[in-house]
C-alpha cells in the first residue's frame, strides 16, 4: 500500500491547489483564473477537460459491449474497473464543465431548453443520458455491500443488457457529435483537421482510445497495489487496439488524399508538424509496438504503447478543440497554470474517487487490503507538532490526506493574486510625454497615431507668457513646466500620484505621523489633512497648481487617465470657441484627430516646416445637431 | 426584413456610431484589457471603427447573417434570429459555454471576462428600437450618410447601384457570402482585413455543415439500437445452439 | 528592499498564513467530527445522559463564574488578555484598511483610543499569565514547552503593533517595526491550527467530550482496558 498511499497524498495536493483555483474563479471569473480571451474562448477546460475526458472516458462502452453484447467472457475481469472509469471520466466532464461554463448554475438549462440544431445540445443531451446510464450499470457493485437494497440491484442486474445496449447508444452519438461541434468553424480549423468526416474520426478513435485507457488504468492500479498485471488480457486488447487504430489511420490518411489536403502536412509549418506528432504517437507508434513480433505481449513495451496511444489522442482532442486554430484566429493563447490546476485536479479528483471505490467495493474479485486500517486499538498518538490528539489512529490516512490538501490549498492562495487590477485583465498603458517644441506630437500610448498640436500657435492665441497657466495647471515643487504625463501617468487609467514614503521621509520619518494624521484618530486617506493643509500660498516652494487653476487644492492625490485630462482641457475649450467664433467645426473630433495620421507618421518633416494647419478629411462643414443656433448668432452679435 | 448598408468610401472615422451605441445601451467606457482583440469589439463596444492603410475606416459590428451560425450553434436556443432581421441574444437562458463564438465566421460575439456573472455581448441592430419604429442609434448618429438603415432589398438594390456606378466597389453580405447577412457593406477595400483574412463570399451557410449529421442522429440511434441487438441475439442463439448440441450429444452419448 | 519584504509579508506570506489558519481549523473540526461519530458507532454502551451533558457543555464554555469564584486574579487577567486578543486584530481600523483595499470587505472598527488601551492590558496580562505558569509550581509541571512560549509569542506583534500606531516611540524605523508585525502575525495565524490555539474552534469540542467522560457508567475503564487489550498494564 505505500504506492497507494504517496499517490494519494500526491491526488490530495493536487487538489488543495484547485481548491484554490476555483475559489478564486468563482469569485472573480473566467477572466481573472484564465488566458482565454474574445479570440480563443475555449482553452484547455475545453479541449483537456470535456474532449478529452469524453474520449478517455470510452473504454465504459467498448468494454461493455465486448464483454455482454460479444460474449468475450474472458474480459469480464475488467468490465467493473472499465464501467467505473467511464463513470467518473464523465463526471469529471461535468465538474471540469462547471468551472469552464460562464454560468455554471445556468448548466440544466439544455433539458428545458431546446434547440435541436445544434450539436452541443445533442451532446448535453447525451452526456447526460450516458452518465445516468453508467451510474445505473455500476450501482449494483456499491449496492452488494448494502444487503437491504438486494431488490434494487437485483433489478438492475436483470436490466443490465438494456443499459449496456442503451449506453452504447448513446456514445455512438455523442462520441461523435464532439467532432460535430467543429463542422461549424470550418474557417478556424486547420484543414489537416476540418474534414467532413471529423464526427466518424472521432468516434472511431474512440472506441481505440477506449481499448488503451481501460490497458493504461489496469496498468497503473496493478502498480499502484503492487498486483500481478493481467498480460494476457492486455496483450488481447491491445492486438484489438491496433486494429482500430490501423483502420483510423486508413480513413485519416484517405480522407487527406480524398479532399487533396495531403500537401500540407510536408508545408513545415507549426500546424504541420503538430499533425506529424499526433499522427506518430496516436497511431502509429501503439501500432508498431502492439503488432511487432519483437514487442508485442511484453509489458513494458505495452506500457509505452498504451501511453504513447492515449496522450496521442489527447493531443488530437486539444489539437482540434484549439492549438489547430492559432493561426486562423488574431490571438495568442496559452493556459495559465491555474488552467492546468483546474484540469489536473478534477482528474486527481476522480482518481481518488476511483481508488476509494476500488478499497471498498469489489471493484475486483477481492477489493486491496490496507494494513494501516486493520491495525487494532493501539494506544492514540499525538501529533508531533504541538502534540494535540486529533483523533484515533483509524484516521492517520485522512489526517495525512487533509493537511496535503489544506497546505496545497494554502500555497495556491498565496500564488494567486487577488488585486483588482490583474483579475480585470487592467494593461496599463503608461502615458508618454509630447515630443516636440513649437509644434508637438501628442502622442501618450506611441502607437504612431499622434495629435498634431501648435503649442506656438495656441501660445501666441492665448496671450504669449502669460497664458501658460490657461492649460498647465500643476507643477512639482521647484519646477517651472511639468509635463502632463508626469501626473496622467497612464494613457486610460487613473493614476494615485500621492508618494506616502516621499512625505513620510520629507516630513521626518518616525516623528511626522500626527502632521498629518491627527492624534486619537484612526489613520486612514479620509481622516488625513488635505492636500492645502501644507500646499499653500503662505510657501511658494510648495505650491503645486498655478491660480486660477481648474484643479482643487484637496484633489491632488488622484490623477486622471491621460485621454481624460486631454479631452477634458482641449475638447471643453475648443467647444467654447466654436461656440463663440460660429464655427461649429472647431470643437469636433477631427479638429484634434484629422486622421491622417498614417501620412503624418512619415511626413512629421514637412509638417515642422511648414507649420501648415492640419489638413482635414471631411471637406463640406457640418453642423453639430448640439449646438444652438439661435445661442450662437446672439453670440457672434455680442462680439 | 430590416438591414443596415454601410458604405466604406464615405465614412471618416468620426466614432459617432460608437458613441451613439454606446450611450444607447449605457456601455461603460472601455479600457484596455487582456483579453481584447485589436479590433476595438469587446463587450463594452458593439461596434467599432477599423482603420485600416490609406485612410479607409470600415466600421465592423455584427452582421445579422440571414442564416446564422451562432444561432444554430447556440444549445438552448439564446440566440435567436428575428424575424425582423436582429440576431437577439437572452442572457437568462445563457449557460456561457461560448460556442456561439467559435461559431461565428467574423468572430463578433464577445464575452464580459471580468464579470463573475458573464454574459455574451453583441450588437443587436437595436431590436428595440426598430420594433418601435425608429432606426438603430448608430445609423441614426451617422453624419456623412455612410450606414444608411432600411429594408434588405431596398438597401440590396441600392448597393448594387452603388456598385454600378463605381465598378472599384465591391458588396459584401448578398446571398453569395454564407446565406446572405443583414448588415451589408459597400467597399473599395477588401474587408479580409477586419477578418482574419478570410473572404467568406462564396461560402454556404454554416448551419449546413453541420446540419446533415444532426439529422442522421436518429437513425443512427435506432440503427446502433437495432445493430446491437441483433448482434446480442444472433450470438445468444448461436450459444444456445452449441449448447443444446453438446446436450444432446452427451444425452446421445 | 524594505518594500519589497513588506510586499511580500502583506501578499503572498499573508494569504498563505491566513489560508492555511482557515482551512487547517475547518479540517481540525472535520476530523474531530468524524472522530466522534466513528467512536459513538463504536462505543458499547450509548445510554447516556446527553441532555445533561449537552448542558454542562455549554455551561463550562463560559467560565466566568466559577472562575471567578476560585481564582479571581488569574481569571480576570485571563479574560483580558483574551477579549484584547480576539477584539483588537478583527477590529482594528488599519487591519479593515487593509481587507478593504484587498478584498473590498468592510466591517465596523472599534476607536483608536480602545484600541490602544485592549494592546496594552493585552500585553500586561500576558506577562502576567507567562509569569504566572513559571510561579506556580502546579501550573510548571503540567506545561509543554509551547505553553510557555505562547503568550511571549503573542506578545510580539502586540506590541510591535503598538508601536506601529505610535513610530515616536519606536526604537526602529516604521517599516522594519511593521515587518516584524505582519510576519509575527502570519507566524501565528500559520501555528493555530497546528498548536493548541486550535482551542479557539475545538474547545466545544474537548468540552463535550471531557463531559462525557465524567458521565460514563462505573466500571467503564475495565471496558476501554479490554478494548485497548492492555488489562492490568500501567496507564
Amino acid at each position: 500500500m505505500d504506492r497507494v498511499r504517496r499517490f494519494k497524498l500526491l491526488l490530495w495536493s493536487i487538489c488543495g491547489l484547485a481548491f484554490a483555483v476555483a475559489f478564486r474563479r468563482f469569485l472573480l471569473g473566467l477572466g481573472s483564473s484564465t488566458n482565454l480571451n474574445d479570440g480563443t474562448p475555449w482553452g484547455l477546460w475545453v479541449g483537456f477537460d470535456v474532449m478529452g475526458g469524453v474520449a478517455l472516458a470510452a473504454g465504459g462502452f467498448v468494454i461493455t459491449a465486448t464483454v455482454y453484447i460479444l460474449k468475450k467472457e474472458e474480459f469480464h475481469p475488467i468490465v467493473r474497473p472499465a464501467v467505473l472509469t467511464a463513470f467518473l471520466g464523465y463526471a469529471a466532464v461535468a465538474v471540469g464543465l462547471l468551472a469552464d461554463l460562464g454560468l455554471p448554475w445556468h448548466i440544466w438549462h439544455p433539458t428545458i431548453y431546446w434547440q435541436h440544431h445544434s450539436a452541443l445540445f445533442e451532446v448535453a443531451w447525451c452526456v447526460m443520458l450516458y452518465l445516468t446510464v453508467l451510474a445505473l450499470e455500476f450501482l449494483p457493485v456499491p449496492l452488494e455491500s448494502f444487503p437491504r437494497l438486494g431488490k434494487i440491484r437485483n433489478f438492475l442486474v436483470k436490466n443490465r443488457l438494456i443499459l449496456v445496449i442503451l449506453g452504447i447508444m448513446l456514445s455512438t452519438l455523442h462520441q461523435s457529435s464532439l467532432g460535430t461541434l467543429f463542422l461549424i468553424m470550418p474557417y478556424r480549423l486547420h484543414a489537416l483537421w476540418y474534414t467532413p468526416i471529423l464526427p466518424l474520426l472521432f468516434f472511431i478513435s474512440a472506441i481505440s482510445l477506449g481499448l488503451m485507457m481501460v490497458s493504461m488504468e489496469s496498468l497503473i492500479t496493478s502498480y499502484l497495489y503492487r498486483r500481478e498485471p493481467e498480460t494476457h488480457l492486455l496483450t488481447k486488447l491491445c492486438k484489438v487496439a491496433a486494429w482500430v487504430l490501423g483502420g483510423y489511420l486508413i480513413v485519416r490518411i484517405l480522407d487527406l488524399l480524398v479532399r487533396g489536403e495531403y500537401l500540407a502536412i510536408f508545408e513545415n509549418s507549426w500546424q504541420s508538424w503538430w499533425f506529424i506528432i499526433e499522427i506518430l504517437i496516436s497511431a502509429i507508434i501503439p501500432i508498431v509496438l502492439f503488432t511487432s513480433k519483437l514487442t508485442r505481449g511484453k509489458l513494458g513495451w505495452i506500457t509505452l504503447g498504451v501511453v504513447s496511444g492515449v496522450s496521442g489522442f489527447v493531443l488530437n482532442r486539444l489539437n482540434v478543440g484549439g492549438i489547430a486554430m492559432a493561426g486562423t484566429t488574431d490571438s495568442f493563447y496559452f493556459p495559465a497554470w491555474t488552467e492546468f490546476a483546474i484540469s489536473a485536479g478534477v482528474v486527481s479528483g476522480a482518481a481518488l474517487v476511483f481508488l476509494f471505490a476500488i478499497e471498498h467495493f469489489n471493484v475486483w474479485e477481492h477489493p486491496p487490503r490496507d494494513e494501516e486500517d486493520e491495525k487494532p486499538y493501539t494506544l492514540p498518538r499525538f501529533a508531533p507538532v504541538g502534540t494535540i490528539w486529533l483523533g484515533d489512529p483509524h484516521t492517520a490516512g485522512m489526517k495525512r490526506n487533509s493537511m496535503a490538501f489544506v497546505v496545497a490549498a494554502a500555497f495556491g492562495f498565496s500564488l494567486l493574486p487577488f488585486s483588482s487590477l490583474e483579475s480585470k485583465g487592467l494593461i496599463k498603458t503608461p502615458a508618454n510625454s509630447a515630443r516636440g517644441k513649437d509644434i508637438m506630437q501628442i502622442d501618450a500610448n506611441r502607437d504612431g497615431f499622434f495629435v498634431t498640436f501648435d503649442h506656438k500657435k495656441h501660445e501666441n492665441s492665448l496671450g504669449q507668457t502669460q497664458s501658460c497657466a490657461v492649460c498647465h495647471h500643476a507643477k512639482l515643487p521647484a519646477d517651472e513646466q511639468t509635463s502632463c504625463a508626469a501626473c496622467h501617468q497612464d494613457v486610460y487609467l487613473v493614476t494615485c500620484i500621492f508618494d506616502h514614503e516621499k512625505h513620510k521621509t520629507w516630513l521626518g520619518g518616525n516623528q511626522s505621523c500626527t502632521q498629518c494624521h491627527p492624534a486619537g484618530q484612526n489613520r486612514s486617506v479620509d481622516t488625513a489633512v488635505e492636500c492645502n493643509h501644507c500646499h499653500n500660498a503662505e510657501d511658494a516652494s510648495l505650491v503645486l497648481a498655478v491660480q486660477e487653476s481648474p484643479i482643487r487644492m484637496d484633489q491632488l492625490n488622484m490623477a486622471g487617465s491621460y485621454v481624460d485630462a486631454m479631452h477634458g482641457l482641449c475638447v471643453t475649450c475648443h467647444k467654447e470657441i466654436a461656440e463663440r467664433i460660429y464655427r461649429p467645426l472647431h470643437g469636433t473630433c477631427t479638429t484634434c484627430h484629422p486622421f491622417v495620421a498614417e501620412e503624418s507618421k512619415y511626413e512629421w518633416d514637412k509638417l515642422t516646416q511648414t507649420t501648415a494647419s492640419p489638413r482635414w478629411v471631411i471637406s463640406t462643414p457640418l453642423l453639430q445637431e448640439n449646438i444652438d443656433v439661435e445661442k450662437l448668432k446672439e453670440s457672434v452679435a455680442a462680439q | 426584413m430590416k438591414s443596415i448598408l454601410t458604405d466604406i468610401t464615405k465614412c471618416i472615422g468620426c466614432n459617432e456610431c460608437v458613441l451613439a451605441c454606446k450611450r444607447t445601451y449605457d456601455l461603460p467606457p472601455e479600457l484596455p484589457r487582456r483579453w481584447h482583440k485589436p479590433d476595438g469589439l469587446s463587450a463594452r463596444n458593439w461596434t467599432s471603427i477599423v482603420r485600416l492603410p490609406e485612410n479607409k475606416f470600415v466600421r465592423k459590428q455584427c452582421r445579422h447573417c440571414q442564416e446564422p451560425a451562432c444561432v444554430s450553434a447556440c444549445p438552448v436556443g439564446a440566440l435567436i434570429k428575428n424575424a425582423e432581421g436582429p440576431v437577439t441574444y437572452d442572457g437568462g437562458k445563457c449557460m456561457g459555454c461560448r460556442y456561439c463564438m467559435m461559431a461565428c465566421p467574423y468572430e463578433i460575439p464577445r464575452y464580459d471576462w471580468d464579470s463573475a456573472a458573464p454574459y455574451i455581448r453583441k450588437c443587436i441592430l437595436c431590436y428595440e428600437r426598430i420594433k418601435e419604429g425608429k432606426q438603430p442609434a448608430c445609423t441614426e448618429a451617422c453624419p456623412t450618410g455612410a450606414t444608411i438603415f432600411g429594408e434588405r432589398e431596398e438597401l440590396l438594390a441600392e448597393a448594387k447601384r452603388r456598385r454600378q456606378e463605381n465598378p472599384k466597389l465591391q458588396l459584401y453580405g448578398d446571398e453569395n457570402e454564407i446565406g446572405g447577412t443583414c448588415v451589408l457593406y459597400v467597399s473599395d477595400v477588401d474587408l479580409k482585413a477586419i477578418y482574419n483574412g478570410r473572404d467568406l463570399r462564396g461560402d454556404p451557410a454554416l448551419p449546413s455543415t453541420t446540419a446533415p449529421v444532426l439529422a442522421s442522429v436518429p437513425l443512427t440511434f435506432v440503427g446502433v439500437g437495432v445493430l446491437m441487438s441483433g448482434l446480442y441475439w444472433t450470438i445468444n442463439r448461436r450459444e444456445q445452439l452449441k449448447k443444446e448440441g453438446e446436450s444432446g450429444e452427451k444425452a446421445n452419448g | 528592499m524594505l518594500e519589497f519584504w513588506l510586499e511580500l509579508a502583506k501578499g503572498p506570506i499573508f494569504r498563505f498564513s491566513f489560508a492555511l489558519c482557515v482551512l487547517g481549523l475547518a479540517r481540525i473540526v472535520m476530523l474531530s467530527a468524524w472522530g466522534a461519530a466513528k467512536a459513538y458507532y463504536a462505543a458499547g454502551d450509548k445510554e447516556l445522559p446527553y441532555s445533561l451533558i449537552w448542558r454542562t457543555t455549554i455551561h463550562w464554555l463560559f467560565p466566568i463564574r466559577m472562575g471567578l469564584r476560585n481564582r479571581p486574579f488569574f481569571s480576570i487577567v485571563s479574560i483580558l488578555f483574551h477579549i484584547g486578543l480576539i477584539i483588537v486584530p478583527i477590529f482594528l481600523f488599519a487591519h479593515i484598511q487593509l481587507w478593504y483595499q484587498g478584498a473590498g470587505l468592510w466591517w465596523p472598527a472599534i476607536p483608536r483610543h480602545l484600541a490602544e488601551f485592549l494592546t496594552v492590558t493585552t500585553i500586561l496580562s500576558a506577562i502576567l499569565l507567562f509569569l504566572a505558569r513559571v510561579w506556580s509550581s502546579a501550573s510548571r509541571h503540567i506545561s509543554r514547552g509551547q505553553e510557555f512560549m505562547w503568550p511571549l509569542l503573542l506578545i510580539i506583534p502586540f506590541l510591535s503593533g503598538f508601536f506601529c500606531s505610535h513610530p515616536a516611540w519606536s526604537p526602529l524605523s516604521y517599516n522594519a517595526m511593521l515587518l516584524i508585525h505582519i510576519l509575527s502575525g502570519n507566524f501565528i495565524l500559520l501555528l493555530i491550527p497546528l498548536t493548541k490555539i486550535s482551542h479557539c474552534i475545538l474547545t466545544p469540542f474537548s468540552q463535550f467530550i471531557s463531559e462525557l467522560g465524567w458521565h460514563f457508567p462505573k466500571n467503564s475503564a475495565k471496558d476501554v482496558e479490554i478494548t485497548l487489550g492492555k488489562q492490568g498494564q500501567p496507564i
